[in-house]
């Protein structure tokens, strides 16, 4: 009999506990449930103590039921904490819930200048085809500018009126312009010369750099501007090698989808020499405004180095041929950008600088 | 050099559109600007017949005309012309018609009588320079008809770019050539021999040239008892699509041969040259000192001493190749015309013509080079027009001084070697019909080695490389098949200065900065805003020519152009401004020829990084972000060795200013401007700005890093806090901690800086956040506060300073 109620006794002290597990509301109660029944004074504890004063014979079945009932209020216990974790966590994450659309942080980095990624990519491509970067002064003797690539004395271009000239302190005096033959170079040609002097063949080279003319600044013209000159020199180099060259160097840059042509022209360092035209991206060749009805847009000049130029820069003329382009960044970023002024770019205005 | 297709069509057959030739002539190196059709602005004038005539009611100089425009239409027009009678046939301007000066015609009220259009003038319609009555059209005229297409006015002009290589180009015989040489056609060419009679032109006229290197070649005709008038319609039409004015028949008749054959020609009135013994006696000299002439334009122009002039005994008459004096200018008296048709030497035509700023079509084929095989050719064709179009005889003979006449040039044209530049398979025979179509003579044609006879109205070619050039322009480039260069040898890339280079600009932009770029030219100005001095022995560089004074200098420092780019930002209303350019200065020396060019990189930050956000508020940037800048810069290269060391510049505000340092070298500046250079550049403070010589820099980037071992044991941080005098630098401080530190201390972060309460006037707490470790073991708290405890009591013994409490 006894047996009997102290088995009931340790199912119902096992029923109210497990009510109570379930009935917690937080991590707190529920502990207070857990000490209050398995605590070292708790409840069943105290029941599962009073085993030893139990007959012998009763003690296996108390001690059955006895653990029995600890192990259900256990799991009680442990699915009631599991439940409130869940919980607090889950008002946790409500409580730290954000507006995703709000703007994030960043510090915004600086942007590389139009003409500069212009000048890199270009650089880029021919890096590609095994060239290297060559760089010249930009206040240059007229020798470089001008003579060593066979302009004529009398030439225009050699005039006050287009060329910069600056004061040679030098106390030579010479026959260009009066006064000085030091000027701001023209163009990145006087490199290809300068190149040829230092180096030999095989020279393949591209040249970026600022140039200047004497031009009042309009939305197509500023008196400074850059250039990328390229030039190749070595055994067996053919008007075929510029045509392929410049024709793989449209297409990287202005896109498959473009068309190219070579047309011939004039150019007093060059022969024979021509321009590269590259189908309109407006209008897809058909004629625009943009275009001017052609179709076309000029992009750079080139042709076969003039034997004249090898004499002056010492190159064997026989042995080697080689061919040399040269093109403006600040028009080639214009019509690939759409840009209708120039001089937006030597204004450093920031929220131009940050559109590209 | 525009060309009337009608006019070429004469010259040579074209079979192809405008457009189609426009397009040969693009890709064989004639650029076509522009392709016009011309005789659509008097659209709308169409032929009528004066029914009536009467005198206006309200005006005694004007008529009342009636006239049929054909279609059963009969318009009232109030005309002022008297040259006219009823049933003569007129050019009616109908309402809406816009003529070529610009007039739109519009129904109105004439002294009170309605008026539906104009009876036109020649000049009115830009058909010749007629203006004093109606043009009266033959009796054929059909009437409603246009007048434009009946008198076959409809053509289509090319604007034609000439290289300045070619100016064999710039006339209609040489374009002839040239498209018969892209077509395949045989053009024809135009010249006509005059019918002399009366006295020889030698007993009139001698010719003198002093110097054959400046007149090659100068020939003079007489041609006596012209009539000067005006031209005749197909005159009127060639001259004006041209691009001229008809003038006068004698006037007209030279323009159109110039542009015909492209020979400038110049006619003198013969009776107003000076005569001597009879004879006018034409030269050819350079002007004396002093002289002057009153030119064309009625412009009395002072002679420099290079430049060429044509004179008869009196005195100069014309500036040679440019413009010919008053004078001697042929006028309605005119009764005999001297002839001139002459060669000049470019470069003096050049230089008068740029001098006086007088351009002519005559002035840009002499300065492209005319060629004086063709000069007789020319005044023998205009010399029979005249006698055909003004009357008059022409005097047999020329009077030619040609001392040393110019022959063919022969040049050998190797076919392998030409195949070998162009990259082509042309064979000899091949070659030989292109430069023969181009009007060269080639002897051996099916040869290794072409003979080439290259006429002297080609002087652009005289080598082997012109005729190369010659043979791919008319194959056409279009043709040759593109390669890529097959050259062994040759390697690609960037060279290790040209990367780091790369990196600097990397690193400001990563730590926000802008690449820039501004002008390379410098106000002389600037010195006196930024109160800069350079260095003894050096100048700024100066132009000869700059656009304007404020550009009158190349820049020896960025300063300026960073300065004006905030201050540009800041008037458009940006204020956060952080830009860096990287570029070339300039300064140079007495006794030196080219200055030296380095390159600097600067900086100039203003404003915030960016403008305060929900949750973010950057503060106002000040000298340590331009530090921070710097020193992410010095990070990206690997310079270990650098420091800040302040230094008063007279641009920066003192106080906030220091010199860079890498190892042990100033290499450049860093600092907030000072207040009165923001007032000279018009802009707000605090504004930091720097500027670095990059060449030391990249010398002290570092090469290949070593690796470090990783710390394997963990650390112990203790914090120190020192009062020290505020003349007491950080860095001192830092210093006096590293040197104390041995072996253990890891590192020493400066974490505050703080003054006031508990902290003695004058002086400033310093608290660092210090790191222990040693790479052997785990450090117990012993060791530490054994190397701690001696490390405070040396670094407050090192600095004057004691632990704040």
């Amino acid at each position: 009999m006894r047996q009997m109620r102290m088995t009931d006794e340790l199912r119902s002290l096992g029923r109210s506990g497990v009510a109570e597990a379930e009935a917690a509301d937080d991590l707190a109660t529920l502990d207070a449930v857990r000490v209050a029944y398995l605590g070292k004074k708790g409840s069943l504890t105290a029941v599962l103590r009073g085993l030893g004063s139990l007959p012998s014979e009763e003690r296996p079945e108390v001690g059955r039921v006895a653990n029995e009932v600890r192990a259900e209020l256990e799991s009680a216990i442990d699915a009631r904490r599991a439940e409130l974790a869940a919980k607090a966590l889950e008002e946790r994450v409500a409580a730290e819930a954000v507006d995703v659309t709000l703007p994030g942080r960043r510090r915004p980095a600086g942007h590389v200048h139009l003409i500069d990624q212009v000048v890199r990519e270009i650089v880029d491509i021919f890096v590609g085809l095994g060239y290297r970067v060559a760089s010249g002064p930009e206040v240059e003797l007229d020798w470089y500018n001008f003579t060593a690539l066979n302009t004529p004395p009398d030439h225009p271009a050699r005039s006050l009126q287009d060329t910069f000239y600056v004061k040679d302190l030098s106390g030579d005096r010479a026959a260009v312009a009066g006064e000085s033959d030091v000027v701001l170079r023209t163009h990145t040609s006087p490199v290809q010369v300068r190149v040829m002097e230092s180096a030999k063949p095989p020279i393949y080279i591209v040249a970026p750099g600022r140039c200047y003319r004497r031009d009042i600044p309009d939305p197509s013209h500023t008196p400074q501007f850059n250039q990328i000159e390229g030039l190749v020199v070595d055994e067996g180099i053919t008007f075929g090698d510029l045509k392929g060259t410049l024709e793989h160097f449209v297409r990287e840059m202005f896109g498959a989808d473009r068309r190219t042509r070579i047309r011939p022209h004039f150019f007093g360092f060059t022969e024979p020499s021509a321009e590269v035209d590259v189908s309109c991206g407006i209008c897809g060749g058909h004629g625009c405004r943009f275009c001017k009805g052609t179709g076309w847009l000029e992009i750079l000049g080139c042709g076969m180095v003039d034997p004249n130029v090898f004499g002056y820069a010492g190159v064997d003329a026989e042995r080697y041929t080689g061919f040399a382009f040269g093109m403006g960044a600040e028009r080639i970023a214009a019509l690939r950008h759409d840009i209708p002024d120039l001089r937006v770019f030597l204004e450093s205005d920031v929220r131009f600088l940050r559109q590209f | 050099m525009r060309v009337s297709m009608k006019w070429l069509r004469e010259l040579v057959p074209v079979d192809l559109a405008p457009a189609e030739l426009a397009d040969r002539l693009d890709m064989t190196g004639t650029a076509v600007e522009a392709i016009e059709t011309v005789g659509q602005e008097i659209e709308g004038v169409v032929i009528g017949r004066i029914v009536s005539k009467e005198r206006h009611p309200n005006a005694e100089k004007l008529w009342l005309t009636k006239v049929d425009v054909g279609g059963g239409e009969t318009l009232q027009i109030v005309c002022g012309a008297q040259n006219f009678k009823v049933g003569d046939k007129v050019p009616v301007a109908t309402v809406g018609t816009t003529l070529p000066n610009g007039v739109t015609i519009k129904k109105a009220k004439l002294r009170g009588v309605e008026s539906v259009g104009m009876n036109c003038s020649a000049i009115e319609l830009g058909v010749g320079s007629e203006a004093s009555g109606l043009l009266i059209l033959p009796d054929e005229a059909p009437v409603g008809a246009s007048f434009a297409e009946w008198r076959g006015m409809s053509d289509t002009v090319l604007d034609l770019e000439i290289t300045p290589n070619r100016p064999d180009c710039l006339s209609m015989a040489g374009i002839a050539r040239e498209v018969a040489a892209i077509t395949g056609a045989t053009a024809g060419k135009p010249s006509s021999t005059p019918e002399e009679g009366g006295a020889p032109a030698s007993d009139e006229v001698t010719v003198t040239v002093d110097d054959p290197s400046l007149c090659p070649r100068y020939t003079a005709r007489l041609i006596r008892g012209v009539k000067v008038g005006p031209s005749p319609d197909w005159l009127v039409q060639r001259v004006l699509a041209s691009g001229s004015r008809p003038v006068s028949n004698i006037v007209d008749i030279t323009n159109y041969v110039m542009f015909e054959l492209g020979q400038p020609l110049h006619a003198f009135d013969a009776g107003r040259l000076a005569r001597e013994g009879g004879k006018i006696a034409i030269g050819v000299r350079l002007a004396g000192e002093g002289e002057h002439l009153v030119t064309l334009d009625g412009k009395d122009r002072q002679l420099a001493a290079d430049t060429l002039v044509i004179t008869d005994s009196s005195g100069a008459v014309a500036l040679a190749g440019v413009m010919g004096g008053e004078d001697t200018e042929v006028s309605a008296e005119t009764v005999d015309v001297l002839l001139e048709s002459a060669c000049f030497d470019p470069a003096s035509v050049s230089r008068t013509s740029r001098r006086l700023g007088l351009f002519s079509e005559a002035s840009s084929r002499f300065e492209k080079g005319v060629d004086p095989n063709g000069c007789a050719a020319a005044s023998d064709r205009a010399a029979a027009l005249i006698a055909k179009i003004a009357g008059g005889e022409v005097a047999p003979g020329v009077v030619d001084e040609y001392p040393a006449p110019r022959s063919p040039l022969a040049l050998t044209l190797r076919v392998a070697r030409a195949n070998s530049v162009l990259g082509t398979d042309l064979g000899p025979h091949e070659m030989s019909d292109i430069l023969g179509r181009l009007g060269l003579g080639v002897a051996d044609a099916g040869g290794e080695a072409l003979a080439v006879e290259v006429p002297t109205f080609r002087p652009d070619l005289e080598r082997e490389i012109d005729l190369i050039e010659e043979v791919v322009r008319v194959h056409g480039m279009e043709n040759v098949t593109p390669t890529l260069p097959a050259g062994p040898g040759r390697a690609g890339g960037l060279t290790r200065e040209q990367r780091l280079r790369e990196r600097i600009g990397e690193a400001l932009r990563a730590a926000g900065l802008e690449d820039t770029m501004s002008y390379s030219f410098a106000d002389p100005a600037d010195f006196g805003r930024l109160g800069w001095e350079l260095p003894e022995g050096e100048v700024p560089v100066e132009l000869l020519n700059p656009m304007s004074e404020e550009q009158a200098l190349l820049r020896w420092t960025l300063a300026p152009g960073l300065l004006r780019a905030v201050s540009h930002n800041q008037r458009r209303g940006v204020d956060d401004v952080h830009l860096y350019e990287m570029g070339a200065v300039f300064v140079t020396a007495p006794g030196r020829k080219q200055p030296k060019e380095r390159t600097h990189v600067g900086g100039a930050l203003a404003g915030r990084w960016h403008r305060p956000t929900w949750d973010d508020e950057p503060p106002q940037l000040d000298f340590f972000d331009g530090k921070g800048v710097f020193g992410a810069l010095a990070e990206s290269l690997g310079i270990e060795r650098w420091k800040l060391r302040a230094a008063e510049m007279p641009w920066l505000q003192p106080g906030r200013s220091a010199e860079v340092l890498v190892g042990g070298d100033v290499v450049g500046w860093l600092g907030e401007v000072a207040a009165p250079v923001l007032d000279a550049y018009e802009a707000r403070g605090p504004i930091v700005l720097f500027e670095l010589q990059t060449e030391p820099l990249l010398r002290s980037a570092a090469g290949v890093r070593v690796f470090e071992e990783l710390p394997r044991f963990p650390a112990v941080e203790l914090d120190i806090a020192l009062v020290v005098d505020e003349d007491v630098t950080a860095e001192r401080v830092e210093q006096a901690i590293r040197s104390a530190g041995g072996k253990l201390l890891e590192g020493a972060r400066l974490f505050d800086v703080y003054r006031g309460q508990g902290v003695a006037a004058g002086r400033k707490s310093l608290a660092f956040a210090l790191t222990y470790r040693s790479p052997e073991r785990t450090l117990t708290d012993e060791d530490v506060a054994a190397v701690h405890e001696k490390l405070v009591r040396k670094v407050t013994a090192a600095v004057g300073g004691e632990l704040r409490g």
